[in-house]
């Protein structure tokens, strides 16, 4: 009968379809091959050099870098740790974005597995911690940093070097603003830039890791007087911003400084790579912002926090492999290829970076660090503090809400959750 | 239309019959696929959606059964508590500028097509073109073309001395949410002026001609005769400019980001669920379930109460 036929095809076809959608099973019992997910595509040439040396040292193991993009990385990685067939090592995020797959018990708690993590300074294991356990999950593999970003030719043609005093700099941005050059590429409209702006230009101000210390034993708010004093230094150099600031974005603001518009860019150590990729006759410098009239320490601070770390999926067929993996991350060998091939700061005590800037960052970071306080210590909870203070200093650069305002916007979002530790 | 047996030369009656009988396996077979994706695609998320914003995650793990629990939290928790009513109005703002600006504009162009022909096709697919390119790439070319530092339309603003003119347009909370409403319009109004457009040639000639010789100007005519038989034109495109303009996403994402542009001026419902589901920490599959629950229910209800509304004033 042709309509039963009809219906049996439709039925046939359908389960057709859905079996060759499932995924496939097994993989042969010997060879062991470690799946490593990631969100660096760009990364994968890189990743696949320095795996080689760990493959030859050892027999039977092969290691595969697959990459997801980097905004959808966090979902996908959440549901492949829940399944065999998702990855044996993961790459993870830090702090608080941490903190969802170790509620979840996704992951290896690696404190007595990886015995040279304790050799790692405390605030870059901090990055990797489990909040409410205090176990560390991952082996971290980069620190950023934050600085001034500047073109060494426009302060030449200036007549101006890398200040050393507040009174210097804005010397020299009012000698950039008098010559037509922007002195400073900030963007306004991609507001996640703002907490980092105000990290770099404000963390003298309220005192950098003491403050921090002070924050999270609660005997110090975002609304206490050096935190606000902090958003006023940052915005008092707003008049060396782009003209329209409030409509110039990441990119334009990245555009503005390779094409040597703007003399100097507040950012991340990660944008060097990409400002020497869009000029590379661009001859770039970094420093950090020098202690601000009335600032709480007499020194340069350099903030920075840990990108993020590789840690083992609780679901691994092969824990024991994957673990002697991430040993093997906490190793110089591994840091040393890793800063060479990435061009990355790694973490792992002695690795000296082969790019003179990138040595002068860590350098910088290690004599006088600084946390990213929104971003990596206040992140834990929701509303995190970094999504706060990204909303609140829209409104304080835009005029539209004065420094008191917006620190007490986040801390009103963030005493909802946060307990302090005594 | 030629009678079934003079095709198959077999009596009506035994085709008929026949064609009965194979018409309700076949008619199954066909609606099987339909279904099994309609139920797929829509019913299955959708009641997952309510049966997660039951619970308490811990990331992927579902924790115990809260009831109302993620709703109740959504909607106190600071600072959600507050960007929550703000979405909902910018919406509210961008339904209304969008009717007024897009589809206004859209019913005066398929009124001049429908009166001068000349040159109707051309315009007609020259005002539709922007429907082919995907909003993402509408919204970024946007926002190039309206940078203040390298966009060409401050340029040319600044070339011809309208220095004032030349604003940050994305940038200042007063200006972005119109230039959204804009933005949206330029690259939708060919819907409306298509619908607009048939519907205006749906209407009976006898009646415009009855109500010229009667000495009905223009203006009434238009007033009189066509726009009371636009009316169910007029409720396809408010219909679909609600749900449209309900569901925005990808246009604001592209021009103002996740968090929906300068002091959140964009920010619409739509990047609200993005932004808990994406960046809401450890209960973000809860909490996003609720809040697209909520969105779901707001969209739903409304459009059947506006479908219904304008079913009543149809003219038969």
């Amino acid at each position: 009968m042709p309509s039963r036929r009809g219906v049996l095809g439709a039925a046939a076809l359908l389960a057709f379809a859905l079996t060759a959608c499932a995924p496939g099973s097994g993989g042969d019992s010997d060879a062991v091959n470690l799946k490593v997910w990631g969100w660096r595509q760009e990364d994968v040439a890189a990743y696949k050099k320095i795996f080689q040396s760990y493959e030859k040292a050892h027999p039977g193991v092969t290691v595969e870098y697959v990459p997801y993009k980097n905004t959808e990385y966090d979902t996908i990685l959440k549901t492949g740790l829940t399944d065999a067939n998702g990855p044996d090592v993961a790459q993870l995020r830090s702090y608080g974005l941490l903190q969802p797959l170790v509620g979840s018990g996704s992951l290896v708690p690696l404190d007595d597995q990886v015995d040279t993590l304790s050799g790692f300074p405390k605030p870059i294991l901090d990055g990797a911690k489990g909040e409410k356990d205090g176990h560390v999950y991952g082996v971290p593999f980069a620190i950023q940093t934050l600085h001034v970003i500047y073109n060494k030719k426009v302060f030449a043609d200036n007549g101006i070097a890398a200040p050393t005093t507040w009174a210097d700099m804005i010397a020299g941005f009012d000698k950039l603003s008098k010559a037509g050059v922007t002195p400073l590429a900030n963007t306004v409209t991609d507001k996640w830039m703002l907490p980092i702006e105000q990290e770099i230009f404000g963390a003298t101000t309220y005192g950098g890791p003491d403050y921090l210390t002070k924050m999270l034993n609660g005997s110090a708010k975002f609304t206490d007087a050096p935190w606000v004093k902090s958003l006023e230094t940052w915005k008092s150099t707003q008049k060396y911003w782009p003209s329209q600031a409030s409509g110039v974005s990441y990119s334009d603001a990245q555009a503005l400084f390779t094409s040597g518009r703007a003399a100097a860019f507040p950012g991340g150590v990660w944008e060097l790579a990409g400002f020497k990729k869009a000029n590379p006759q661009l001859d770039m410098g970094i420093f950090n912002v020098p202690p601000a009239p009335g600032a709480a320490v007499d020194k340069t601070l350099v903030p920075g926090y840990v990108d993020g770390s590789f840690g083992v999926s609780a679901k691994s067929r092969h824990r024991d492999a994957a673990l002697d993996l991430v040993r093997w991350m906490a190793t110089e060998q591994f840091g040393t290829a890793l800063s060479n091939e990435l061009q990355q700061i790694s973490p792992v005590p002695g690795v000296e970076p082969q790019d003179e800037l990138l040595a002068q960052a860590l350098k910088g970071y290690q004599a006088n660090p600084s946390p990213y306080v929104t971003y990596a210590y206040f992140s834990g909870g929701t509303p995190t503090a970094w999504d706060l203070a990204s909303e609140a200093f829209s409104d304080y650069v835009l005029g539209r809400s004065n420094a008191a305002d917006a620190a007490a916007h986040i801390q009103r979002g963030v005493d909802q959750w946060f307990r302090p530790k005594n | 239309m030629v009678p079934a047996q003079e095709l198959t030369g077999r009596p009506a009656r035994r085709s008929r019959r026949r064609a009965g009988r194979v018409s309700a396996g076949w008619i199954t077979s066909f609606c099987l696929p339909a279904f099994a994706l309609y139920g797929l695609f829509l019913v299955v998320p959708l009641v997952t959606a309510f049966y997660y914003g039951l619970f308490r995650w811990d990331g992927t793990q579902r924790g115990e059964f809260v009831g109302i629990g993620n709703y109740r939290e959504i909607l106190t928790r600071y600072p959600l508590s507050d960007e929550i009513p703000a979405a909902l109005g910018h919406n509210v703002l961008f339904f209304v500028g969008t009717m007024a600006i897009q589809n206004t504009i859209g019913l005066g162009l398929a009124v001049l097509l429908h009166r001068n022909p000349w040159g109707k096709r051309l315009f007609q697919t020259l005002f539709s073109l922007p429907y082919l390119i995907s909003p993402l790439i509408v919204g970024y070319i946007w926002s190039l073309l309206l940078s203040p530092t390298f966009g060409p339309i401050n340029f040319a603003l600044r070339a011809v001395g309208l220095d004032a003119w030349a604003r940050p347009w994305l940038g200042e909370p007063d200006l972005a949410l119109p230039v959204l409403i804009v933005v949206n319009a330029w690259q939708w109004i060919g819907g409306p002026m298509l619908i607009f457009g048939a519907a205006l040639a749906g209407i009976p000639q006898e009646l415009e001609e009855a109500a010229a010789m009667d000495g009905a100007s223009p203006t009434r005519t238009f007033w009189s005769i066509r726009f009371p038989l636009l009316i169910p034109a007029v409720g396809v495109i408010t219909v679909l400019t609600f749900i449209g303009c309900f569901n925005i996403f990808d246009l604001v994402y592209a021009l103002g980001g996740s968090d929906g542009g300068p002091g959140g001026a964009m920010d619409v419902l739509g990047l609200l669920y993005y932004r808990t589901a994406f960046r809401g920490g450890s209960n973000a599959i809860g909490e996003s379930s609720a809040l697209a629950m909520l969105i779901f229910v707001l969209i739903f209800g409304v459009s059947l109460a506006l479908e219904r509304t304008l079913r009543r004033r149809e003219v038969h």
